[in-house]
């Protein structure tokens, strides 16, 4: 476990990290070094992750840089520190001091690794977005902050807010890129200033003092470099490439022909640095300075010129372009150009040092290029703004307004013009001819239809002669009954070649789907606003963007037990998409059943006479679960699994698949058997828990899109419709070109809506997509009344083939232990053999007790991270019980690793004041833990827990009435949501097994089990045998 | 010996009319034709051909084009240069123009101030077309007309009084003055700061208070480090929207081109259409690491 920590300093990146006091560091335990008097030197911190882990890190990562000696340096960090005890970034590393006493700063001596400033920018690129960089590698809240300041510099690159310049750095001159922000950017760049954790600041040269270095300083120079960096990144082949051979031989000659070629070079080269004569430089820099200084003027300056678009009070013809400054720091601050010209006021806020005659003069003049207009304006003293037409506002508003915005003034248009759906505009409407519906089950969207264009404005439908009489309009902005009218001449010619050409397409039902949704332009480019159609298509269309019903299924026949409500709305919606051969996503919330609705889908196909087989994917963990799934819900349909080292392939898997209704297999050998799986026809392919396929690029999502099926089903508990970057490669998947190939995507929406923060492109991407994905969520109103206030749910794990080989060498020794053993010592073999198979469904680490390595060993573990995985996407808190503290433990080491997040932990040495500490934290705290780990003997009484909402029990005890009791913690009065109590039972292990013997007899259970695990040692040898021997399902990869 | 015999015999046939190779001298803009595209430029080059000095000028133009000019300065009422010509020692040259009187300045700027347009093209670094009007108006010229307005002297051995040296600096000045027509009015006594000031009606007294460029308003006072644990550690988070509209700007290098092409450039490639390219590749570059593109670097 390391928390790692991140500083600048002149232009060096320094990597630091914390790190527990001790490998074991057990709760109750304090920091060792306890300082009686503060010394004069600074003492190592105890937390101080070292030069070793550090490396580690890097190299874990793949950086590309080797720590050596002399990267590593020892440095001053000025921490928190009460009692002269450091006060530890997160719980994760060391508990707070309990002491009262407030905070102080004093300096620790930390082991520092540093590197050169390019290496830490590609570091911070792999930290963007990350908690974590990998099981145990924290991302420090100082490292998340160089991050965002990264992508600042990122904005500031891709806006175009910086210049050549040339620096002096230690007596060298050196060609640098220096970003110049607009005022609204700088009042951006300081309120980013604002939010720099102290942390970041806290690395000193010098032991003596704190550091002092404002954070504006640090922050600029930061972004000033790795926009310089950026920039410099971009040229180097280019410039290689374009030097002619002959300064090629100029160059190893140490010559350029002048310093202004020299620059330009430095400009781009590695380092920047420029030699020569220094009076040449000078001259340069002069030049330069001369040439910088109107800008430099205006980002002085706390104003910007902005232009406001005034329109006509009574629809005539006068429009009004009005000047005026607004202040950076309060864009509603405004004061009329008029305002300026009259007085020598001192505006408001503005330095004394500010000549706003001056300024406003040079930005107008800087304006004056763009726009003819503001030139002619300018022959009057005191120009206040100029007057337009309605085919200059027209102008303005389509052309000039960006161009000025984009050279950084302020624009303000009228709201009718920015806000959507105000404005009319050509538009293209499609009327399909709906072909005569044979039978509902013969109709397909390959179908091909016929369809005519029609052209309107607004709502208001043209003909081919309107049309042409529009295109003659002089004005472009017309208002008509109240609402501007947009007329572009250029548009609407196009419009009338193309009508021209093909006033009557015809194309499939699918391409004509994607125009209804909105995915593609009309007739001339211009937007599809609405597709007519009547009899079935009309339906269809309706019932795609949820303005009519569609129809809802009755439960199949042959189901098992009974679909509630939205289960069967969700049903028949997977049933209606798969009708038209439309993928579906459906994204309901943990715990709603989106497996039984697939199941049930899959029932009613096979009672209508379906015998071609489904495919279904899963990741490894849930396999099992599947299985035990169908065989409870759907028991008539025939389930095969294949899965494991002796799964068949080739032709015996055809013939084998085909006997079958589901086939169930893993993301892994989706990639691995493709070739097995894409021979044969499939009715549908199901991929559970799809965010696994949601990187286009990885194999399992490309052998997913090559599957041959009849209808495509994605599910997934995480909300994907607000990952814009992950949406495409799902949906692709379940309706390939829907949303254009990957590189479309990304302009059309990706960007737009992540960088430019597009509303219209957001909704595009929603009417698009929307009919293809269902999320309800537990909390919406129509589901909560259908759920009942407590759900309890089997999940059933697999073992790893650790866990299988390990469970089979113990069983093998028990029954020979057994053969030779009776009375008292054969009842120990028993329970013995009891908690050692517990142990080995948990985890081998707990099994063998040897603190060897967590990830991967467990299918019960890999399952909790990934529910835990889907509750932290939602924010859902959850207590998990375990009988053994020494598995909460390992529990306890691995979510804090994988999700970077402290967990708490109660168990039975846990002493009374943590305790009622970790209860109140639990409740109360705003940002607490989210998972809660209790032994069951300690915290399976008395506590009040209601902020979860999930419980899991990762082991079972054997006792109804007592995981009852634990479950109550979070599910008793206080309790506002739903709870889910998830039981977790390892598949063909003795814990299934025990757990059927308890469903059987249910009412007896209680009075024969009792509240113990004896009654188990009176079984007979043949039943024990039974009852420990290892089904084959049991295993997974 | 055999050194000195090249050289004296280079020497000997360069003396002519090829000068010594110049490195890093100031190279003309213009590679054929006229020098400066603006009228005042051109206004300013018929100043120098209403001399009538024969073939100086076209080798004026081709020492300008290729580089002899070794510096220029110019001060209030005259420029000093040095260029490099068939000697080792560079020659230098001399330009004495006569400056206005303030009350002339203060005539100017009355008229000049009726109209904004002088005023803001002035501040862009253009000369309004108009201006001559305006001098006239006043009574007065921008540029020199009688020969005692403009006095040029060369340390070379041309007995022609204005030699190839004087051209060549007078073609440079063509397109120095293009870049920054404050340097017509510097050299007739008035300079930019206080024109300006002039021109806006502010007094004598807040023209000493002019503003300063500033590179970047950085507040360099010091900020000590809080003691708040969870400030210290955690700091603050952003707002889901703190970046706003990042965009790839329609207009490549904007900025540079707001502020026109640099002053006296020399450089083989043309200013401007390598700061477009570079913009371009920033844009595409930068808008990657925004949206925290890992393999940013591979696809540039």
């Amino acid at each position: 476990m390391i928390i790692l920590h991140a500083t600048f300093l002149e232009r060096v990146f320094s990597l630091w990290g914390e790190k527990p006091d001790e490998p074991e560091v057990s709760a109750a335990k304090k920091p060792k070094n306890k300082l009686k008097h503060r010394q004069a030197k600074p003492v190592s911190l105890c937390y101080d992750a070292g030069a070793e882990k550090l490396s580690l890190v890097l190299k874990e990562i793949g950086l590309g840089f080797k720590v050596t000696a002399k990267s590593i340096r020892p440095m001053v960090a000025w921490l928190p520190t009460i009692d002269n005890q450091p006060v530890p970034s997160s719980r994760l590393i060391g508990e707070f001091p309990e002491s009262t006493t407030q905070a102080t700063l004093a300096p620790w001596k930390v082991t520092v690794v540093q590197f050169p400033f390019e290496k830490g920018i590609e570091f911070l690129c792999r930290c963007i977005g990350k908690q974590t960089l990998g099981p145990g590698m924290i991302v420090g809240k100082d490292l998340s902050f160089w991050t965002m300041a990264l992508r600042f510099a990122g904005a500031v690159a891709t806006k175009g807010q910086f210049l050549p310049d040339i620096n002096d750095l230690h007596g060298i001159p050196q060609a640098r890129w220096r970003s110049f922000l607009s005022g609204l950017e700088s009042e951006r760049l300081s309120n980013l200033a604002k939010l720099i954790p102290a942390v970041a600041r806290a690395l000193s040269l010098k032991d003596a003092s704190s550091p002092t270095v404002s954070s504006i300083t640090l922050l600029s120079e930061f972004i000033d470099s790795a926009v310089d960096y950026l920039i410099r990144s971009t040229g180097r082949d280019d410039f290689e490439h374009a030097l002619t051979a002959k300064r090629r031989s100029l160059k190893a000659m140490d010559g350029f022909y002048s310093s202004h070629d020299q620059w330009l070079h430095a400009l781009r080269s590695h380092d920047g640095r420029m030699e020569g004569k220094s009076a040449e430089l000078d001259q340069l820099t002069n030049h330069l300075k001369n040439w910088i200084r109107p800008i430099s003027v205006s980002a002085a300056s706390p104003f910007r010129l902005c232009f406001r678009v005034e329109e006509p009070d009574d629809g005539n013809d006068k429009w009004y372009v009005r000047y005026l400054l607004q202040a950076n720091h309060d864009p509603s601050l405004l004061i009329p150009a008029e305002r300026v010209w009259k007085g020598r006021e001192i505006l408001p806020l503005a330095n004394k040092n500010f000549n706003s005659h001056e300024y406003l003069l040079l930005s107008l003049g800087q304006a004056s290029g763009i726009c003819p207009h503001i030139e002619a304006s300018l022959r009057t003293p005191g120009p206040s703004g100029y007057r337009l037409d309605a085919k200059g506002a027209y102008e303005f508003l389509t052309q000039k307004a960006s161009t000025l915005e984009q050279s950084g003034f302020g624009v303000m248009l009228p709201a009718w013009w920015t806000r959507k759906g105000t404005k009319l505009r050509l538009n293209a409407r499609a009327h399909v001819k709906t072909p005569e519906m044979q039978s509902r089950s013969g109709l397909s969207l390959d179908q091909i239809v016929q369809f005519d264009w029609e052209v309107a404005l607004g709502s208001e439908k043209l003909s081919f002669e309107e049309l042409q009489k529009l295109a003659k309009f002089k004005a472009p902005l017309v208002k008509v009954r109240g609402q501007w009218v947009l007329l572009d001449a250029e548009e609407i010619q196009a419009v009338i070649q193309s009508w021209k050409k093909k006033a009557m397409e015809q194309t499939t039902l699918r391409e004509v789907v994607r125009m209804a949704l909105g995915g593609e332009k009309g007739l001339g480019n211009i937007p599809v606003e609405g597709i007519s159609a009547s009899g079935w298509i009309a339906n269809l269309f309706k019932e795609l963007e949820g303005k009519s019903p569609f129809q809802e299924l009755p439960q199949p026949r042959a189901f098992q037990g009974t679909l509630r409500p939205y289960q069967r709305r969700g049903y028949s919606w997977l049933s209606f998409l798969r009708q038209w051969g439309l993928g579906a996503c459906l994204a309901d919330d943990m715990g709603l059943g989106k497996t039984i609705q697939a199941l049930a889908l899959i029932q009613k196909d096979w009672e209508s006479g379906e015998r071609r087989p489904v495919l279904l994917i899963c990741p490894t963990s849930v396999v099992n679960n599947w299985q035990k799934e169908a065989s409870r819900f759907t028991p008539e349909i025939p389930v095969m699994v294949h899965h494991g080292i002796e799964r068949t392939k080739g032709e015996a898997f055809t013939a084998e698949a085909k006997e079958h209704a589901i086939i169930i297999s893993s993301y892994a050998l989706l990639n691995r058997d493709v070739e097995t799986f894409k021979d044969l026809q499939w009715a549908g392919v199901i991929l559970d828990e799809a965010q696994n396929i949601k990187n286009p690029e990885t194999k399992q999502a490309r052998a997913a899109r090559v599957i041959q099926a009849g209808y495509r089903i994605a599910l997934t508990g995480t909300p994907v419709e607000n990952n814009v970057g992950d949406l495409w490669s799902i949906m692709e998947f379940l309706n390939a070109g829907l949303l254009g190939t990957q590189t479309e995507f990304k302009n059309r929406f990706f960007i737009p809506i992540q960088a430019a923060r597009d509303p219209e492109a957001s909704e595009r991407l929603k009417r698009l997509t929307g009919p293809f994905i269902l999320r309800r969520l537990k909390t919406d109103k129509t589901i909560i009344n259908d759920l009942p206030e407590k759900m309890e749910m089997k999940v059933f794990c697999t073992l790893t083939k650790e866990q299988a080989s390990l469970y089979e060498a113990v069983v093998k020794e028990t029954m020979e232990a057994l053969d030779e053993t009776e009375g008292i010592q054969r009842k120990g073999v028993v329970l013995a053999t009891l908690l050692k198979l517990k142990q080995v469904c948990n985890h081998p680490a707990h099994f063998l007790g040897d603190h060897s390595p967590i990830p991967s060993r467990s299918g019960k573990l890999t399952r909790l991270t990934e529910m835990a995985e889907e509750m932290v996407e939602v924010g859902d808190h959850a207590l998990i019980f375990t009988q053994f503290s020494e598995m909460g433990a390992i529990l306890q080491k691995h979510l804090q690793e994988i999700f970077g997040r402290e967990v708490l932990f109660l168990h039975g040495g846990t002493p009374k004041k943590h305790r009622d500490q970790m209860v109140e934290r639990f409740q109360a705290q705003e940002d607490a833990p989210f998972l809660f780990i209790l032994s069951l003997k300690a915290g399976g009484t008395g506590l009040n827990l209601t902020r979860a909402n999930h419980v899991f029990h990762f082991d079972r005890w054997w006792n109804p009435a007592v995981e009852n009791q634990a479950t109550d913690r979070a599910f008793r009065i206080g309790q506002k949501k739903k709870v889910e109590v998830h039981k977790f039972i390892c598949a063909g292990t003795l814990e299934e097994k025990i757990d059927e013997m308890i469903e059987r007899k249910k009412e007896v259970a209680e009075r024969v089990i009792g509240t113990g695990e004896a009654w188990l040692t009176e079984l007979s040898t043949a039943e024990l045998k039974n009852l420990f021997s290892l089904r084959k399902e049991a295993i997974g990869d | 010996m055999g050194y000195w015999r090249d050289d004296y015999f280079l020497w000997g046939r360069r003396r002519s009319s090829v000068p010594r190779e110049a490195k890093g001298g100031i190279k003309a803009q213009s590679k054929h034709g006229t020098f400066g595209e603006s009228w005042w430029a051109k206004r300013w080059i018929a100043v120098l051909e209403s001399f009538n000095i024969g073939a100086r000028l076209g080798r004026g133009r081709s020492y300008a084009r290729r580089g002899q000019v070794l510096s220029i300065e110019i001060e209030k009422g005259e420029v000093l240069a040095k260029v490099q010509g068939s000697r080792p020692k560079p020659y230098h040259i001399k330009l004495e123009i006569k400056t206005l009187s303030v009350s002339d300045w203060r005539k100017l700027a009355k008229i000049l101030s009726g109209q904004a347009i002088f005023s803001a093209k002035l501040l862009m670094g253009e000369m309004p077309l108009d201006i001559e009007k305006v001098f006239r108006e006043a009574g007065l010229s921008l540029f020199p007309e009688k020969p005692k307005d403009l006095k040029t002297a060369c340390s070379c051995p041309d007995w022609s009084n204005p030699c190839k040296h004087i051209a060549a600096v007078y073609y440079l000045l063509a397109e120095e003055f293009e870049r920054d027509p404050f340097l017509i009015f510097k050299l007739r006594g008035m300079n930019r700061e206080d024109l300006i000031h002039m021109l806006s009606g502010t007094d004598k007294k807040t023209i000493r208070k002019q503003v300063k460029p500033k590179q970047k308003t950085l507040p360099n006072e010091e900020e000590g480090l809080t003691s708040d644990i969870s400030k210290f550690w955690n700091g603050e988070s952003l707002p889901d929207d703190f970046f706003g509209e990042v965009r790839i700007p329609s207009i490549a290098a904007a900025l540079p081109k707001r502020l026109g092409s640099f002053p006296f450039w020399r450089g083989e490639e043309k200013f401007l259409d390598v700061m477009e390219l570079i913009y371009a590749k920033a844009s595409s570059v930068g808008l990657k690491v925004f949206l925290g593109e890992q393999m940013w670097k591979e696809q540039i």
